[in-house]
C-alpha cells in the first residue's frame, strides 16, 4: 500500500547540536523521496503537535515519522487517530551513547532514518479482526476463589456460569471448622466464610450454578468459547486416562527432542485425544462464554510417601486435612483408641529427596499447623503442640498470628528435620534433627499430623479439557505453574482467555484466593471487552494487528500450530493451520517459525523487517566502517539499549538495533537478508530463558536460540564464518552489558576480513 | 544415638518462670543477638541463647542446672537490644530466682520467700520473733529512763545483751548453715545436669573458690559488663559496705563483747556501748553503712528511673530490697536519732532494725541474700570444670595485623 508519510526530525533534546540536520533532511528528501520533511525542536510540545495535525489534515497524510526521543517515551503525546506513528530513535540510540558530530554517528542516524521509513512505508492497511462475541464469563471450581470470581465478576455485571463438581457450593472453604484471618485482632481464629459467600452467590441474579457438574469441553476462542457442561459421573474417568496417556507420551516426546533423540513413529504422542462434541448422548447444557477462569482448587498431596514420618504405619500419623475433618467433627482424639490427645507434633512434611522439596509447601502449610495447634490448646489447657518446620512462613500480618501463638507456653516451635517416628508405650516418638535447641531430640507425642502440600488439581484430572490441537490441559512450566509471566502476568495462562485464580494457581489461604479471584475477574472483564474490540488482551493489549496467513502456499509443516506458546492454531482437516486470532497473542512467533514465509502481521512482516535490513547504508570494504544489525526484542533488551543511552554509555557506532516484537520473530531469511547484503555481523538479543524466563511469550528467546543453532548450513551456503552470528540474552536491569557486549563483537568481527558480500 | 535427649517439657515449669519475671520468654526466636550483646558470656556455648529456649520448652533439669545464669550480672544489654522483646535478662534473673528456691534447705522456706502471697507470713516470722524476746525476756515496749551524765538511751536495758548475741548469732548461724547446705545442694544438681563437664579434668574446689573470689571481691567481671558501670559502682559500694558491717559487728561483739561477758559477767557494761570513739573500729562501721546506704540508694534509684537498663523488678528484688534496704536504713537511723536524743524514736527503730537485721539472716539462703552463694559457687563450679569465662578482652574480628607484626599475633 502507498502511504503519504511526513517526516517529523527533532532537533530538541541536543540532537539539532550533535547532527547534520541538513544532511538527514536531504536523506529524507532525496534518498526516501519524503517531500514532506520538517526539522523543529520539540515536537511533543502542543503548537507544534498542531503543526502535525495540521499537515495530516492538509497534506492527507496516511503516516507520519518522528525522528527524536525513544518510542518508549512520549507515546500518549504522539497519538494520532487512524494514523501510522513511527518512532525513530535519534536521542537514546543515537546522540547519547555517540560522540557529537562525528561522521559515524551521522551515517547510524541517517540510517536509523532509513529503516524507519522504509518500515513505515511496508505497514499494509488490514482491518481489526472483528466477529460477534460473548462477554459472559465461565467460572469452573465452586471453592472460595470460583465464587468470589463469579461473585466480583457478577457485580460488575456479566453474565457468569459457575461450575462446580460437588453436590454444593464451598469446596474447601466449607469443610474448614475455623479460618484465619490476617485481620486485627490477628490472634483470634473465626469460622469460616463459605457460608456467606455462597448466599451472595445464590442471591446474585446473573450467576448461574451448576452443581454436580463438570465442564466435559471447552472449544473456540476468547469471546467465542463453546462450553458443554454435562453432569459429574463415570465418563471423566475413561477421558482422564486417555488425556493422562497422551500426555505421557508427550512429554517424553518433548524430553527426547529436547535431548536431540529421534523421536520413532510409535513414540510420539501424535493427536490428542479427541473430545466427541457432536454426538452428544448424554444430558448436558452448552454455553457460550467469552472467558473461562479456572478456579478448580486443589487436592491434598499424597502423603503415602511419607512412610518413613509413619505415615500408613501408625493410625496416629494423620494429615492437617484429617485433623481439620477431626475437629469440625467434634473432638481431637487417637484414631487407634479414641482416646483423648494430650500431646501433637506438627510436622512440615517437606519432601526432602525430591529435586523441588517445597513445591507444594506453603504459607498455608505454616499457618494451618499453627491455627490447629490453636485448635488443641483451646481444648486442652494442658495440651502441648510441638511443630517442627524448615521455615516458618507468616508474611504480612500472619506474623501476628504467629507470635500470638509463639506466646502460649504449650506451643513449642523449632525449626528441625524430622529424622522418623517410631511407635513406644510413650505413644509415637518423633525424632528430630537439627533443632533449635542444638541437638538432636526425641518428643513423645499422642498424635502426629503431616503438613502436606496442596497440588492443584488442573492437570491430574479432567477439569478443562480444551480441544485445542496441543492438547486438553494448560501448560505448565517445570515447577506446576500456569502463569505465561510470573513476573508482570500472574493470572495469565499459556492459553488466552483461560485466567487460573486461587490454589489451582498456586497454593495459597483464603484472602489470597479472595484477591486473586477479584484479580482474574478483572483480566476476564478485561478479555472480554479487548476481544470484542478486536483487540489483543495481553501482554499487547490492545494491539489491533493479528496474523494472516497466506494459506494457499502452506505446506502443512506444522510449525507454527506446534511452536506457538499460546495454542493459537488448531489443524484443518488437510492438515493446514486453522487460526483463532482471539486466541494469539501477537508475538509473531509463528512469523519466524514460518519456512514459507506466508504468516504476517499488518505492521509488522517478513518483508517489512527484511526491507528494512536492505535500507541499511553498507560502505564499502575499503572505507573499514563495518556494519552489524542487531535483532533485538522489544521487551526487555530494547528498553535495556535505552538505558544505556540515559547512562551515556558509549559503544561502537557500526551496530543498527531492529526491534522485534520477541526474539521468536526471527526469521532465517532475515539472517541471509544481511548478510547478503555485506552487513558484516548480526546479533540477536532477547530475554533471558529457562526456569526463571522473563520472556513475555513463554519461549521466544529460547526458539530463537534453538533456530540459531541451525543457521551454520546458511552460512556455509555463503561461506561465512559462524562466529559472525552471536544469540544474547539480557534482562531489563542489565544495561550496563550493553557496550561491552556490542565492542566485544565488533572485535570479534574485526579478526575477520570484511563481507565480500558488500557493493554487490 | 548417644546425643539425642528425650524432651519433655514441663509446662509448668515454664509458667513458674513466667510468673518469676519472665513474661515474655515464649517471645524468643533464637536469633543469639542477646548472645551478641553480652560482653562477658563465655565464648562456647554463650548464654543467654540456649538459656532462651531451655525455658521455652520447659527443660527444668537443663536451666536449673546451668551455672551461665550466674555468670550474667543483669546489665540488660540482652534485653535492650533483644528485636523481639523478650527479655533474655529477665528470664535469666527469673532462672536464678529458681536455682535459689530449688536447692533451698530446707526447701518450704524457700517457697515463703519467694511467693508474694506469703509476704505478710515471711516478714511476720521475724517480728513476731523479735516481739517474743522484748515481750518474753526483756520487758517489752517500757524504754529505759536515761541516766543524764551516764547515757540517755541504753539498749542493753531495753534488750539484753546476752539475748541479743544468743539469739542473732543463732540466727546467723542458721543461715549460714541451711545456706551452705542448699549450696552443696546445688553444687551437686550442677554435677548432674552437666556429665560431660563434670567428669572431664577438674581444678579443686578450694582453688577454684580462691580464683572465684579474686573475681568477685573486685568486681571483676562485674565491670566487664560497660553498660553498667554505675550499677557496677553501686553495687561495689554495697557489698564492700557490707563486708566493713560484717567485719565491725564481728569484732565488736565477738572480740570486744563476748569476751567481756565471758571475763566480766553479765554486769558489767560492755565496752561497745560507751559512745563512738569509744571502740575505734565502730568508725569502719559508720564509713562501711554510708557507703552501703549510698549505693543502695543508687541502685533503688536507678530501677526506677533507668528502667530499660535495670530490668523489670519482680517480687523476689523488691523483698530482698526490702529487707537489706530496711536493715540498712533503720540501723542509721537508730544511731542518728539516738544521737539526735529522741529516747523513744530510738528505741522503736531499734526494734525495727533488729527485725530487719533478723529477716536478713533468717533469710540469707532463700532471698536474693542467697545470690552471695550461689554466684560463688556457680563461678567457682564453672572455675573448677574449665569452662572458659571470658572473652578476649578486643573482639575477633579485629583488622588483620600488619604484615610485620603478623609472626607475632600468630
Amino acid at each position: 500500500m502507498d502511504h503519504k508519510l511526513g517526516v517529523y526530525i527533532d532537533t530538541g533534546h541536543g540532537i539539532g547540536q550533535a547532527l547534520d540536520v541538513e544532511a538527514l533532511m536531504t536523506v529524507v528528501k532525496k534518498e526516501m523521496k519524503v517531500p514532506l520533511c520538517r526539522a523543529d525542536s520539540y515536537w511533543d510540545e502542543p503548537e507544534k503537535l498542531a503543526i502535525i495535525r495540521n499537515d495530516i489534515k492538509n497534506e492527507e497524510l496516511t503516516a507520519v515519522v518522528i525522528a527524536g526521543p525513544s518510542s518508549r517515551v512520549y507515546q500518549d503525546v504522539f497519538r494520532f487517530e487512524g494514523i501510522i506513528t513511527e518512532r525513530v530513535n535519534l536521542r537514546e540510540q543515537v546522540i547519547w551513547c555517540q560522540p557529537a558530530n562525528h561522521e559515524d554517528t551521522q551515517m547510524l542516524a541517517e540510517d536509523y532514518l532509513r529503516m524507519g521509513i522504509t518500515k513505515t512505508k511496508k505497514y499494509e492497511d488490514r482491518a481489526p479482526f472483528m466477529e460477534e462475541t460473548d462477554k459472559s464469563i465461565l467460572v469452573i471450581g465452586g471453592g472460595i476463589s470460583g465464587m468470589t470470581a463469579a461473585f466480583e465478576a457478577s457485580k460488575a455485571g456479566y453474565q457468569i456460569y459457575l461450575v462446580e463438581k460437588a453436590p454444593e457450593l464451598g469446596g474447601w472453604t466449607g469443610k474448614f471448622s475455623k479460618v484465619f484471618t490476617g485481620k486485627p485482632p490477628y490472634d483470634q481464629i473465626v469460622d469460616s466464610p463459605a457460608k456467606e459467600k455462597i448466599a451472595a452467590v445464590n442471591g446474585a441474579a446473573n450467576i448461574k450454578v451448576f452443581t454436580g457438574s463438570r465442564v466435559y469441553a471447552i472449544s473456540g476462542a476468547p469471546g467465542m468459547f463453546d462450553v458443554i457442561i454435562r453432569p459429574e459421573g463415570e465418563w471423566t474417568t475413561p477421558m482422564n486416562e486417555a488425556q493422562q496417556h497422551w500426555l505421557g507420551k508427550k512429554l517424553a516426546q518433548n524430553a527426547m527432542e529436547a535431548q536431540g533423540i529421534d523421536v520413532k513413529e510409535e513414540d510420539r504422542a501424535g493427536q490428542p485425544p479427541k473430545i466427541d462434541t457432536e454426538t452428544l448422548d448424554f444430558p448436558y447444557e452448552k454455553i457460550r462464554v467469552g472467558s473461562v477462569i479456572i478456579a478448580a482448587g486443589w487436592k491434598a498431596e499424597d502423603p503415602g510417601k511419607y512412610e518413613n514420618l509413619g505415615y500408613g504405619k501408625y493410625p496416629d500419623v494423620i494429615t492437617n486435612v484429617q485433623l481439620e475433618e477431626m475437629v469440625a467433627a467434634g473432638k481431637i482424639a487417637r484414631p487407634s483408641d479414641g482416646k483423648p490427645v494430650n500431646s501433637v507434633a506438627f510436622i512440615d512434611a517437606v519432601q526432602s529427596d525430591s529435586a523441588n522439596p517445597f513445591l507444594y509447601s506453603s504459607t498455608v502449610a505454616c499457618m494451618v499447623a499453627l491455627k490447629q495447634a490453636q485448635y488443641l490448646r483451646k481444648s486442652n489447657a494442658q495440651g502441648k503442640a510441638y511443630l517442627f518446620y524448615e521455615n516458618m512462613r507468616t508474611p504480612g500480618q500472619y506474623e501476628k498470628y504467629y507470635q500470638t501463638l509463639q506466646d502460649d507456653p504449650g506451643i513449642f516451635l523449632s525449626k528441625g528435620t524430622v529424622k522418623g517416628v517410631s511407635n513406644g508405650s510413650a505413644g509415637l516418638g518423633v525424632e528430630v534433627k537439627d533443632t533449635l535447641l542444638g541437638e538432636e531430640i526425641k518428643v513423645n507425642v499422642d498424635l502426629v499430623v503431616l503438613s502436606t502440600g496442596m497440588v492443584p488439581v488442573l492437570n491430574d484430572e479432567s477439569v478443562v479439557n480444551l480441544t485445542y490441537r496441543q492438547g486438553p490441559f494448560l501448560p505448565q512450566n517445570p515447577y506446576g505453574q500456569y502463569d505465561s509471566h510470573f513476573i508482570c502476568f500472574p493470572y495469565e495462562t499459556q492459553r488466552t482467555g483461560i485466567f487460573a485464580a486461587g490454589c489451582a494457581r498456586q497454593p495459597q489461604d483464603i484472602q489470597g484466593c479472595e484477591l486473586d479471584a477479584t484479580g482474574a475477574a478483572l483480566k476476564a472483564i478485561q478479555c472480554v471487552e479487548l476481544v470484542a474490540q478486536g483487540k489483543a488482551v495481553h501482554p499487547r493489549a490492545g494491539d489491533q494487528s493479528y496474523p494472516e496467513l497466506f494459506i494457499t502456499r502452506c505446506t502443512q509443516c506444522k510449525r507454527c500450530t506446534e511452536e506457538c506458546p499460546f495454542g493459537m492454531y488448531d489443524e484443518k482437516p488437510d492438515g493446514t493451520p486453522l487460526p483463532n486470532p482471539t486466541r494469539c497473542r501477537r508475538c509473531a512467533i509463528c512469523m519466524g517459525s514460518c519456512p514459507e514465509r506466508i504468516i504476517s502481521f499488518r505492521d509488522h512482516h517478513v518483508d517489512m523487517i527484511g526491507s528494512m535490513v536492505k535500507s541499511v547504508n553498507v560502505p564499502d570494504a575499503e572505507d573499514e566502517k563495518p556494519r552489524v544489525i542487531v535483532f533485538i526484542c522489544e521487551n526487555d533488551a530494547f528498553p535495556s539499549i535505552d538505558m544505556a543511552g540515559i547512562n551515556r554509555m558509549q559503544y561502537s557506532p557500526f551496530v543498527r538495533f531492529i526491534p522485534l516484537r520477541c526474539l521468536g520473530n526471527i526469521n532465517m531469511v532475515w539472517i541471509a537478508d544481511s548478510l547478503s547484503k555485506g552487513i558484516d555481523g548480526v546479533m540477536l538479543i532477547g530475554c533471558k530463558y529457562g526456569d526463571d524466563y522473563q520472556c513475555h511469550f513463554v519461549k521466544g528467546s529460547e526458539l530463537a536460540t534453538y533456530r540459531m543453532s541451525k543457521i551454520s548450513e546458511t552460512l556455509q551456503r555463503l561461506a561465512l564464518e559462524p562466529e559472525r552470528i552471536e544469540v544474547h540474552q539480557l534482562t531489563l536491569n542489565e544495561y550496563h552489558k550493553v557496550p561491552e557486549l556490542i565492542n566485544k563483537f565488533i572485535e570479534t568481527l574485526s579478526g575477520f576480513e570484511p563481507n565480500p558480500y558488500k557493493g554487490w | 544415638m548417644a546425643n539425642q535427649v528425650v524432651v519433655e517439657p514441663d509446662l509448668q515449669f515454664t509458667q513458674d518462670l513466667i510468673a518469676a519475671g519472665a513474661g515474655d520468654l515464649k517471645k524468643c526466636f533464637q536469633c543469639a543477638t542477646c548472645s551478641v550483646a553480652c560482653r562477658i558470656a563465655p565464648d562456647n556455648n554463650p548464654y543467654p541463647r540456649k538459656e532462651m529456649i531451655w525455658a521455652q520448652w520447659g527443660l527444668k533439669d537443663r536451666l536449673m542446672g546451668d551455672p551461665d545464669v550466674w555468670l550474667c550480672h543483669q546489665c540488660n544489654d540482652c534485653s535492650t537490644q533483644c528485636p523481639r522483646g523478650a527479655y533474655p535478662g529477665e528470664v535469666l534473673k527469673a532462672a536464678r530466682k529458681m536455682h535459689i528456691q530449688e536447692s533451698a534447705w530446707p526447701s518450704f522456706l524457700g517457697k515463703l520467700v519467694g511467693e508474694p502471697a506469703l509476704f505478710v507470713l515471711a516478714i511476720g516470722i521475724p517480728v513476731v520473733l523479735v516481739l517474743l524476746l522484748l515481750f518474753g525476756l526483756n520487758n517489752g515496749l517500757r524504754f529505759p529512763a536515761p541516766k543524764p551524765g551516764e547515757y540517755l538511751v541504753h539498749y542493753g536495758e531495753f534488750i539484753k545483751y546476752l539475748h541479743i548475741q544468743i539469739f542473732f548469732t543463732a540466727a546467723l548461724a542458721f543461715g549460714v548453715i541451711s545456706l551452705l547446705i542448699s549450696l552443696k545442694n546445688y553444687w551437686n544438681k550442677l554435677d548432674a545436669a552437666n556429665p560431660a563437664l563434670a567428669g572431664g579434668p577438674r581444678k579443686g574446689f578450694v582453688p577454684s573458690l580462691i580464683e572465684t573470689l579474686a573475681d568477685i571481691l573486685p568486681h571483676t567481671t562485674f565491670k566487664d559488663c560497660e553498660a553498667n558501670n554505675i550499677r557496677y559502682s553501686a553495687h561495689l559500694l554495697t557489698f564492700w559496705g557490707m563486708i566493713g558491717l560484717a567485719i565491725t559487728t564481728a569484732i565488736v561483739a565477738g572480740i570486744v563483747d563476748i569476751p567481756h561477758y565471758i571475763l566480766r559477767g553479765p554486769e558489767g557494761i560492755p565496752p561497745s556501748r560507751s559512745g563512738p570513739g569509744a571502740i575505734p573500729i565502730k568508725l569502719l562501721g559508720n564509713v562501711s553503712a554510708v557507703a552501703f546506704l549510698i549505693g543502695m540508694v543508687i541502685m533503688i534509684v536507678r530501677r526506677f528511673t533507668n528502667p530499660e537498663q535495670a530490668g523489670k523488678s519482680a517480687y523476689f528484688d523488691w523483698f530482698f530490697l526490702f529487707v537489706i534496704f530496711g536493715a540498712g536504713v533503720t540501723g542509721m537511723a537508730t544511731e542518728l536519732v539516738r544521737f539526735g536524743g529522741a529516747i523513744s524514736g530510738a528505741y522503736v527503730l531499734y526494734m525495727i532494725h533488729l527485725m530487719f537485721v533478723l529477716s536478713l539472716f533468717l533469710y540469707l539462703p532463700f532471698s536474693k541474700f542467697a545470690h552471695i552463694g550461689y554466684r560463688t559457687v556457680a563461678i567457682a563450679w564453672g572455675k573448677s570444670v574449665g569452662r572458659n569465662m571470658t572473652l578476649p578482652a578486643k573482639p575477633n574480628y579485629v583488622p588483620a595485623p600488619k604484615a610485620d607484626t603478623a609472626g607475632e599475633a600468630g
